[in-house]
């Protein structure tokens, strides 16, 4: 079974992200967020479901996020930046507390970032060596701006 | 001038490891060329035509004597002896080895510098008026701000991948604008309301580029402790809303066209709502924490106009000229700032060499506070300077190459590196400066002429302003060979408005008869005390256009 890394550990990953749409849902599947919202009788239970980027998070703002363990964001570049505004507006905005998870093609060295915008778990695209992912996760012992972990700048804490 | 605590200290050095780490595994090939790029943009380093290029951050174009010393003698142990200063306000070395720049980066660290954001798609460095803090006219010091939003751009964890760079530039006089904040993405004019409390006016949308813009108002007076708050709605906006698939379509000036500006500040606003006297509101503690760093030297009780400088503005031509052109008035009497230029015949606009460097930090040491400031002209800035020591300095500053006495003058240009360093562009930039130089010569026709703004970039990236320069010269490429677009009527100031183009392009060689043409149609057409810009916006086009492409009888 594929790993990944949550909450700072490697763990095998239990879910199954469904890129394609036509695939049919099972309870381990994390299906599309637009998808699951037009289709959620006949899709039934699912583990989660994800963002495309593009997707905002405002459609998402009169459901129950809590039946979700996770919420996947694709990042499909590293460079497209969308999902750090997402993940943060889903904690922050719509006080979603479980796992969101980074998918797609973000690489290691973007961890720390997307920590303190409140990833905790993240599944790669290509083949990364996950220890060494690890280490790379806190790059900065301390930080300017408040985040989702603690929204206080630094202004506030000196 | 702001002083690191540990903390600060602390995130420059964690800085450092990390690019070290990410230098060694990308030499080791553990990480590939595509993901190198962005971090390594990050941290200032491109890899240029011949060699890497790194652009060291100057924030809001502050430096003191002790850091201008390391950049020289960095320039002389990892690079050719020489740097050049941006419009960014930041110094950029064109021939540093790309294993050395972890240690380039450490040894900047010891001297509370970095290169951290001077390039890529995030935040850079925050621009201000080079005469800040020492004018008469400023509402207030706007280089406290600078800082809290450097501290609040650097490292932001949301921001750190946008759809394209991100720059901000704030302005505290309503005489002048001299940090060009009608043309950044965002432009902060630092104001006072009716109750007396400090906010910004915030402009949004402006930038130079493939497609020129000045910035439209967004909000006539946001209060400075929501300044934070305010920035992170605008820029939640263009992260999520800004265009991704073209990059000549990326910034944020398209997506304000695309909305129109009201519906973009409803957009604003609304994200607004939910971080307003949220945590990130500026505490008053902070502002003054941050103006404690930017507190007056200890002037001496002085007079204006001693005898000394009197005597020696009636007994000679070349400092009176000096003074006119490369000092301006101070708010404390008796003292004077005066900019050094770098606008010397012979070298390109905005380069410096080590010696240079050195000296110039001396003359700080001896003249000024230890302080010095980058304009984004390109020069570097003593800020207080006693009227009683004009004169020496001038001597000094003429012997060390910086009293070219044409600040503001059509030799006074702003150049990008060009074809000579840049692999983005398609035309060299420093041999038309040069070609300028040459030509433009005598300097009783350049103080007749007056006041004029020449910038030339060798791309459409317009790292040289050109689209704002009352001349700009813009390097285009035509059929292999290196030719000139020339724009008139740009501004950058208070009255900023984008250059119109005259026409077809010309060759190298023709460039400065066609500027002569231009300053003849100026000088037939002034009336007195009329400024280029003036008279262009007077009479129009048209009679430029017809004496540039005159057929010679």
């Amino acid at each position: 079974m594929p790993k990944l890394i949550k909450n700072g550990e490697i763990i095998n990953n239990n879910y199954n992200w469904l890129q394609d749409a036509e695939q049919a849902a099972t309870p381990d599947s994390i299906v599309a967020a637009q998808k699951w919202l037009s289709e959620k009788e006949s899709i039934g239970k699912v583990a989660g479901i994800w963002l495309e980027a593009g997707d905002g998070v405002e459609f998402l703002q009169d459901v129950d996020l809590s039946q979700f363990d996770v919420i996947g964001v694709n990042f499909p570049a590293f460079t497209d930046g969308r999902g750090f505004s997402y993940a943060r507006l889903l904690r922050e905005r719509l006080n979603y507390q479980g796992e969101i998870r980074a998918l797609g093609n973000f690489i290691p060295d973007q961890l720390g970032y997307l920590l303190r915008v409140g990833f905790n778990s993240f599944q790669f695209n290509e083949e990364v060596d996950l220890e060494k992912a690890l280490d790379l996760h806190k790059p900065f012992s301390i930080a300017y701006q408040g985040d989702v972990s603690d929204p206080r700048p630094l202004f506030l804490r000196r | 001038m702001y002083q690191y605590d540990a903390i600060d200290q602390q995130l420059v050095e964690e800085r450092v490891a990390q690019f070290r780490d990410q230098t060694r595994r990308y030499l080791n090939q553990e990480l590939s060329e595509q993901e190198f790029l962005p971090l390594r943009l990050q941290n200032g380093l491109y890899v240029q035509r011949y060699a890497p290029m790194l652009r060291i951050a100057i924030p809001y174009g502050m430096l003191s004597s002790t850091q201008l010393r390391k950049l020289a003698d960095i320039s002389c142990r990892y690079d050719r002896s020489y740097g050049h200063f941006s419009t960014r306000q930041n110094l950029q070395l064109n021939w540093p080895k790309i294993e050395d720049v972890p240690d380039i980066l450490a040894e900047l660290a010891e001297v509370q510098m970095h290169a951290t954001q001077t390039s890529g798609n995030c935040i850079r460095n925050t621009t201000t008026d080079q005469y800040a803090g020492v004018i008469s006219d400023e509402v207030v010091d706007p280089r406290p701000y600078c800082e809290l939003i450097r501290q609040w751009s650097t490292f932001h964890p949301e921001f750190a991948f946008l759809p394209r760079k991100f720059k901000i530039a704030v302005n505290a006089t309503e005489s002048a604008d001299r940090a060009a904040v009608q043309v950044h993405d965002i432009g902060l004019q630092i104001r006072k309301n009716d109750a007396g409390e400090i906010g910004f006016k915030v402009m949004v949308g402006g930038g130079l580029g493939r497609t020129p813009m000045v910035g439209v108002t967004i909000s006539e007076f946001i209060p400075r402790v929501d300044l934070l708050t305010y920035l992170d709605a605008i820029i939640r906006v263009y992260n999520q809303q800004g265009r991704r698939d073209n990059k000549y379509k990326a910034r944020i000036k398209i997506l304000v066209k695309a909305l129109g500006i009201e519906e973009f500040r409803s957009r604003v606003e609304a994200e607004w709502q939910h971080l307003r006297g949220k945590e990130s509101t500026v505490p008053m503690s902070e502002f003054e924490r941050l103006q404690g760093f930017f507190s007056e030297p200890n002037y001496e009780t002085l007079e204006n106009n001693p005898a000394s400088l009197t005597n020696k503005l009636a007994d000679s031509a070349g400092f009176a000229r000096w003074f006119e052109r490369n000092t301006f008035e101070h708010k404390k009497a008796g003292y004077r700032i005066v900019t050094l230029t770098l606008k010397k015949a012979g070298q390109a606009p905005g380069d410096a060499t080590a010696e240079q460097m050195q000296r110039a930090a001396d003359l700080a040491d001896q003249f000024s506070f230890s302080e010095l400031r980058v304009s984004h002209e390109q020069n570097l800035v003593l800020a207080d300077v006693r009227q009683d020591q004009l004169v020496e300095l001038w001597e000094a500053a003429k012997e060390a190459g910086f009293a070219t006495p044409t600040l503001g003058l059509l030799t006074d240009m702003i150049c990008c590196p060009g074809g000579d360093f840049c692999a983005l562009a398609n035309a060299k930039s420093i041999p038309i400066a040069a070609q300028i130089q040459e030509t433009f010569n005598d300097l009783d026709y350049l103080y007749d002429l007056g006041n004029i703004d020449l910038n030339i970039s060798g791309c459409m990236n317009a790292c040289g302003h050109h689209h704002v320069g009352n001349i700009g010269i813009l390097g285009v490429d035509k059929k292999g060979e290196e030719f000139y677009q020339i724009s008139i009527g740009g501004a950058s100031g208070h009255d900023a408005s984008i250059g119109k183009i005259l026409g077809p392009s010309f060759a190298q060689e023709e460039i400065s008869s066609v500027i002569q043409k231009l300053m003849n149609v100026y000088v037939e057409n002034r009336s007195e005390e009329e400024r280029f810009i003036d008279t262009y916006r007077r009479v129009g086009i048209t009679p430029f256009k017809e004496a540039a492409y005159a057929k010679a009888n």
